[in-house]
Order: structure tokens, then C-alpha cells, then sequence
């Protein structure tokens, strides 16, 4: 009965054109420019319009409470700290911007999950900023060297 | 013990009695310590406690039914609102809260041979519950390892719970229902690295043609699932483009365990989606019930679920301890390149498109804050460019480092920008469903008109808590009676109505649309006013200008369908032009002109002039003026009304 009722209310939203959905592009590495898009549409609005009836998620059905970092090189200037690799890994775009900027909330959590003391804090940004080039060296730089430099430019 | 109280009993025994003592505390201490499980299992037979479980009717009890998503369903037993068949241990649990609860019962004192085996490591929110209520201690039960259950629970460290409200995407009316999930908080201060908990349909053929029915009418199912905070932050706020609210919840480090277990229980289970009423807000009611089951959220189902509707449900219940907002990148450019001039804006975008050097926004006729405020928007919009694939990875990485070198080089205080002001909160605007009582005249005959609309917002309602320039209307139904003539009439049943007005600026480039479709009240050839249906679309621009608010023109067709047209139908096109101004958050004017030319069939024009005004008296109440004059088929009609809105 539910589905003959919300049958004929779905007919009555027919009036949507409905066009396919952009193409997938995943976009995992472990530098910058790391996108998650999954199967989300471009931002064309037609598209969008689509993921309106469901939220969808089309990628996770599981618990994604561990994510492997393994295809990326490890840093070498820390612990073993899983939450920061990933962090890192998934936030790189951010986390370089915040840093250029010498605020952010992306590098809060970066100086948490390194246990900044909360009175460091505003000399660790300040260093990382006046250090930005010698963090980020190039277009092409990683996550472990990312870490790694920015150990060595705030000891 | 046996009476000792006759003498000769105490005579014959007397002198042994301390020793038969000592003896007997002796082997009732050697077989309390050495086989503590035999001497439970003896008080506690698992009999016993499952008769006592049917006994005292537990499956009864306000938890179970949480844990379980049971539902009345009419005169029958309770139904589980869970349609996968992994979530039961017996066969009929899914109707059966009592088999269900003896099965469950039945398993914790069983350990199988791996994890998804056991009972108490697949439900441990049902075995906590069970363990309490029933007072079985932990050595009762067999020792089992739930070593994933464990590690996991570990990783997450539950301690706070937050509701997120990702609200309307730009130019989509359709999400400005909003999505509702939960973000669990461990002992970490930043949110970022708490962990979100989301009900969503998982479509297993993405690109479906059919996917937006399929969405309302349960053909997806649907699933929870856990994923670090910040990757959603991410999806709505730079690839969505939608804000964000957090509400903190008052829920303890205890019960926001009790919410993550019950998350662990519905992992990989699927229910039905539906997109009106099992949707992603009422799904999550229930983990948050399973906290504190004192709460009572799930009640009703109704017809229609609404997201900002749980949201003021989570709030009326008590749970709610502040907001907080989170702009999304596209409303933090908007703000940003507000704060600049116009010039530095022109360079922050032509950084962006890589037609300029970085460097130039380092210009001297800007001030040092402006100039580090042009980079970080260049910066911004270069993401914001990429999230919408118009560059390669290759060509972003290198623009964006060079963009972020120039930018720190300038220093901290340089661009110190200001926080972006939040908007009303959404559970604070209007309520969702309206009705109207109202009074007018036409072709001076006087009438008296009740309308009503379910859901949600016009482009007259007041703004505050909705997004501006957007408009979905369902079922808008209006009845009107002209007592002179004794007339009762149907006015209009606008099935869905869809209006999106996006303002272009410098940096964003939408178009606006239209749509909707319904029963109105036409003028004929005759010129007797007839129902007809009416399928309406169209697309334009819009901006926004100082004085006139926001400016719309759009080109339209209309197909309407009646008996009383000569032909059945008739198929017009036209435009509309017009202008909708909100001042001081009360008083709203709009003003709109539309003309259509039905060339094919039953040739006639019409034009129309609506000068519409609403002003806000609460926030739930309004009153609204407006005049319409048109000319149809050649016949001109004139007709003013004031209404009284009423918003539940």
C-alpha cells in the first residue's frame, strides 16, 4: 500500500529531467590535490538534483574507522600515529593552506594530533608559516615528507 | 541444618559439632573459590532466566523495542522497522519482539566460533541491556574475545555526541530539506577528528535513470555507516557547497557509548529507504534514543519526515546544548571577497584561472590585510575551481602551492579575516507546514479563501532559517467561497512547486529554474474560470541588486490540460520578470510580470502583474497582501487578497 501511494506521488515528480550523473573519478594519492569525489556529480545542477532523494553515499557500506595509508611512504621523524598519517594523507590541500595562512582548523588538529602543547601552539604556526617552502617543497611533495619537514622546522 | 535442639542429639553430637562446622564452612569456601561458574550456574540456571525474561514480559520494555526499531503496526504485534534479515536471531523476530528476545537471551550464553558468531560481540548493546535488566553478571557468561568490537570501540573512544545538520546546497531546492547525522566525539578537542555516523541509500547501480523514484519508493537500501568527520566535512562543505550546523548534545560519555554500540549492531543491515518518511533523519532518531531511552522520538511516523523537523524534535526533547555553524567554501569565497574591492576581486579570480601571477595580488595599492585576504580567496576559489574538475591535478598542485608561498610569505596578520556571520539557524525559521485564512475580492465579487500547504517554504515566507530565492511548495492546496454566488470552488492543488533563483556575481555563475506542476484555476475561451492541469518549466538568471533585492527574468513553457479547452490542451511559451525584496528580515515585497503567447491549438495570450507583500508578525505567523490584474483570452481580471499565515 505504502508504495502504491508513493507510486503515484513519484509519477507527479516526474516533471524533473533526470540526466546521468558525472562519471566517477576517485582520487586517492598521497600528495596534493587528493579529492574524494567517489560518484558524486561535477556540480552540474541536474545532477545534483538526482542525489537530493536519497543523500547517497555511493562508496561505504562498512565501518571505515581504519583507512590503510600503506601505499604511501611512512614518515620517519615520528611515532607510530595512524590518526595523524591519515589525517594528513586525507587533508593535505587544507592543511597546506592553513598553514600558509598561520591559522586554521586543519592545522589545530594537525598540532593536536603532534601534541603541541596549547602555549606552543602560536609559535608552531608561526614557524611552519615563516617555513612554509622548505614544508611544502614542491608540487610534488608526500605526506611522510610533509610531516617529516614539518618536524624539523618546528624543533 | 539439621535441628540439633534435642538433648540427646546434642549429646551424642555435642563434642563433634565445632568439627562437622569447621568441615562444612571448610567445603563450602574450597568450592566457592575453586568453581565459582558451577555454583552460579546452579543459582543461575539459564532456564530460569529466560523463564523470568517471559515472565516479567522485558521484550515489553521501552529499550528492547528501541534496540529492535519496533513499531506498533496496527492490531498486529509489533513490526521492526530493520527489513534485513541478519539483524534477527530467530526466524519470526522481526515480528516477534518476545522469539526475538529469547533468542538473543539463548545466544549470550553461547560462544561461537568466531566473532560474527557470537552473540554478545555482533549485539553488545543488546547484551548490555539484557546483563543489566536481568542482573547476569559478567562470570556468568562464557569468556568470549570480541577483539574487532574492542579494537574499534577503542579507536572511536565515544565520549560526546553532536547532531549535524548539513543544510540547503546552492541552486537545489530538493536539499533544502537538509540531511541530518550524528558525529561521535572522542577525548580529541577538534571535531575534525571525531567520527560521523550516517543513514543513506546506497543504490547498487549508480547513474540509475530511475533514481529518483526508486529514492522515494524504497527500492534502495539503505545503511549506517562510520567514517572519520572530517571527509564529510569535506563532501558538504567543498564538493556540496551546503553550510553546516553542529548541535553538541547533552548526552553523557555513557549513553553516547550506548549509541555506539547500537551503531556497531546495525552495521552492514539494511532497511528499506524511503525518502519521505525512513529517511536519513529518522533513522538516526533512533541511535539516539537507544542513548537514552527516556526519550521519545520515534513515536509517530508520520507521512512526511522533514530533517529540520528532527532537528527542533532533538531540541524540544531536551537534548540539545548549543549550535554551532560551519560555512561551506562557496558561502566563506562569498564573504571573503567581500572584504576586498572590486579590483583585488577581478585579480583574485584571474589568479585562480591562472591568468594572473600570484605576485599581482601583492599590489601596493593594497593594504597588506587585502592583500593577504585577494590570496587566501584565490586560494579558495582554485579548490573550489577543482572540486568542479575545470583543471587537471597536475596544474592544480603547482597553482596552489604557488598561490599558498605567496601567502605565507606576506605573514600571520596579513589577512586575519573576519568570521563569517551565521545565519538563523534552520531549526529556528518557520515551522514547515502553513495555512492560510483569507479574504479578497474579484471582478468585485468578495470571497473567503482557506488554503493550506504541507510543506515547506515560499519565495514570501520569510527567509530567516531557509535558503533566499528558493521555493518548494508540496501539495499547496487552496479552497474559495463566494457567498454571493454560492459558489465553494477548488482554487488550486500545485502538486510541487520548485522555484530556485541563484544571483550570479563576478565568481558564481548559476541558472535559476523553475518548475511545477498542479491544478489552477484558469480563465477560458468563455471566460468562465476552469480547473485545469498545468505542467510549468523554465530557466533564467538572476542577480542581486541594491535596491530591488533580487532581479529574476526567465523564459517559460506551459502545458495545460483541460476538457474545457476546445483541443484538450494547449501548449504556451512565454517568460517572467520580476523582483522579490526582503527588508529588515519582516516585511517582504515581490513583484512579478509574466506573458505567454499559446500559438498551437487554441490560440490566446496571457499577461499577468502580481504585486505580492508579507509581513512577518511572529515567527510562525504572517500576514500577506497582494494584488493580481491579468488579461486572458482577451478578458481582463482584477482581484486583491489579505491572508493571515499560520505556519505548524
Amino acid at each position: 500500500m505504502k508504495k502504491i501511494v508513493l507510486a503515484v506521488a513519484a509519477l507527479l515528480m516526474a516533471a524533473t529531467p533526470v540526466l546521468a550523473a558525472g562519471t566517477a573519478r576517485s582520487n586517492t594519492g598521497c600528495g596534493l590535490g587528493t579529492v574524494l569525489w567517489g560518484n558524486k556529480a561535477d556540480g552540474s545542477t541536474m545532477s545534483q538534483s538526482l542525489q537530493a532523494t536519497t543523500n547517497g553515499t555511493f562508496g561505504n557500506q562498512t565501518f571505515g574507522i581504519t583507512t590503510g595509508t600503506s601505499e604511501c611512504t611512512q614518515p620517519a621523524k615520528i611515532a607510530e600515529n595512524e590518526r595523524l598519517i591519515n589525517f594528513v594523507r586525507a587533508n593535505m590541500d587544507d592543511l597546506a593552506k592553513d598553514i600558509a595562512q598561520g591559522r586554521g582548523e586543519s592545522l589545530d588538529t594537525f598540532a593536536e594530533l603532534l601534541q603541541v602543547p596549547a602555549e606552543q601552539r602560536p609559535a608552531f604556526n608561526a614557524k611552519l608559516q615563516q617555513n612554509f617552502g622548505r614544508v611544502f617543497t614542491s608540487s610534488k611533495v608526500e605526506m611522510a615528507e610533509v610531516i617529516d619537514n614539518a618536524v624539523t622546522v618546528t624543533n | 541444618m539439621p535441628d540439633r535442639s534435642g538433648t540427646r542429639q546434642s549429646e551424642v553430637y555435642g563434642a563433634k559439632r565445632p568439627v562437622y562446622l569447621f568441615f562444612a564452612l571448610l567445603t563450602a569456601m574450597i568450592v566457592a573459590v575453586g568453581a565459582p561458574c558451577a555454583l552460579a550456574e546452579e543459582s543461575m540456571p539459564v532456564e530460569a532466566i529466560l523463564a523470568r525474561a517471559t515472565a516479567e514480559a522485558i521484550h515489553r520494555e521501552r529499550p528492547w523495542q528501541i534496540l529492535l526499531h519496533y513499531k506498533p503496526s496496527g492490531s498486529e504485534s509489533p513490526r521492526s522497522l530493520v527489513d534485513d534479515p541478519k539483524f534477527f536471531l530467530a526466524p519470526d523476530g522481526k515480528t516477534n519482539p518476545a522469539a526475538e528476545l529469547d533468542a538473543t537471551l539463548r545466544g549470550l550464553f553461547q560462544a561461537g566460533a568466531t566473532e560474527d558468531d557470537t552473540v554478545r560481540c555482533r549485539f553488545p548493546a543488546r547484551a548490555a541491556w539484557l546483563q543489566e535488566r536481568l542482573g547476569i553478571p559478567t562470570e556468568r557468561l562464557p569468556p568470549v574475545a570480541c577483539d574487532t568490537l574492542a579494537r574499534e570501540m577503542a579507536a572511536v573512544d565515544p565520549q560526546r555526541t553532536v547532531l549535524v545538520f548539513p543544510a540547503a546546497y546552492l541552486n537545489n531546492p530538493a536539499s533544502m530539506f537538509g540531511h541530518t547525522f550524528l558525529r561521535v566525539d572522542s577525548g580529541y578537542q577538534s571535531p575534525l577528528l571525531g567520527y560521523a555516523v550516517n543513514y543513506s541509500a546506497h543504490p547498487p547501480t549508480p547513474n540509475d535513470f530511475l533514481y529518483s523514484f526508486k529514492g522515494i519508493l524504497g527500492f534502495y537500501p539503505g545503511y549506517y555507516s562510520l567514517l572519520p568527520y572530517y571527509e564529510k566535512v569535506k563532501e558538504y562543505t567543498s564538493l556540496e557547497h551546503r553550510d553546516i550546523w553542529e548541535y553538541p548534545l547533552n548526552l553523557t560519555p555513557e549513553e553516547t557509548r550506548r549509541l555506539a554500540l547500537h551503531v556497531w549492531e546495525l552495521q552492514g543491515i539494511s532497511s528499506d529507504y524511503y525518502f519521505f518518511d525512513e529517511n536519513c533523519s529518522f533513522n538516526i532518531l533512533f541511535l539516539i534514543e537507544a542513548a537514552r531511552p527516556t526519550v521519545n522520538l520515534t513515536d509517530r511516523l508520520p507521512l512526511w519526515v522533514i530533517p529540520s523537523d528532527t532537528v527542533r524534535a532533538v531540541q524540544d526533547a531536551g537534548l540539545v546544548a548549543g549550535a554551532l555553524y560551519r560555512p561551506a567554501q562557496a558561502t566563506l569565497i562569498r564573504h571573503l571577497a567581500a572584504q576586498v574591492p572590486r579590483e583585488a576581486q577581478v585579480t583574485a579570480l584571474a589568479v585562480a584561472r591562472g591568468e594572473a601571477a600570484p605576485e599581482s595580488a601583492r599590489d601596493a595599492s593594497l593594504s597588506a590585510p587585502e592583500q593577504g585576504r585577494t590570496l587566501e580567496l584565490a586560494a579558495e576559489f582554485l579548490q573550489y575551481r577543482y572540486a568542479r574538475k575545470e583543471l587537471e591535478k597536475e596544474e592544480f598542485n603547482r597553482r596552489f602551492l604557488e598561490i599558498l608561498r605567496n601567502r605565507s610569505a606576506l605573514g600571520a596578520g596579513a589577512g586575519d579575516a573576519l568570521p563569517v556571520v551565521a545565519p538563523t539557524r534552520p531549526d529556528q525559521g518557520h515551522r514547515t507546514g502553513r495555512g492560510e485564512v483569507a479574504v479578497g475580492v474579484r471582478q468585485r465579487e468578495f470571497f473567503t479563501e482557506l488554503a493550506w500547504r504541507p510543506a515547506y517554504h515560499d519565495l514570501l515566507d520569510p527567509s530567516a532559517g531557509y535558503s533566499e530565492g528558493a521555493q518548494i511548495n508540496f501539495l499547496d492546496t487552496s479552497v474559495r467561497v463566494y457567498p454571493r454566488k454560492g459558489q465553494l470552488r477548488l482554487q488550486r492543488l500545485r502538486v510541487l512547486d520548485i522555484l530556485s533563483l541563484s544571483p550570479r556575481d563576478l565568481l558564481f555563475k548559476p541558472v535559476s529554474w523553475k518548475v511545477n506542476t498542479g491544478l489552477d484555476r484558469e480563465t477560458m475561451a468563455d471566460g468562465n474560470e476552469r480547473l485545469i492541469i498545468r505542467l510549468n518549466a523554465g530557466g533564467g538568471l538572476a542577480y542581486a541588486i541594491d535596491r530591488l533585492g533580487l532581479v529574476h527574468v526567465m523564459a517559460e513553457a506551459d502545458l495545460n490540460l483541460s476538457d474545457r479547452l476546445r483541443d484538450k490542451v494547449d501548449i504556451g511559451v512565454g517568460g517572467s520578470v520580476g523582483f522579490v525584496r526582503e527588508v529588515a528580515g519582516i516585511w517582504k515585497v515581490a513583484l512579478t510580470l509574466k506573458g505567454f503567447s499559446y500559438p498551437l491549438f487554441e490560440e490566446h495570450t496571457k499577461v499577468q502583474a502580481i504585486l505580492a507583500q508579507n509581513v512577518r508578525i511572529t515567527t510562525n505567523t504572517s500576514l500577506e497582501v497582494s494584488l493580481t490584474g491579468e488579461r486572458t483570452f482577451g478578458y481582463d481580471r482584477f482581484e486583491g487578497k489579505m491572508g493571515w499565515k499560520y505556519f505548524f
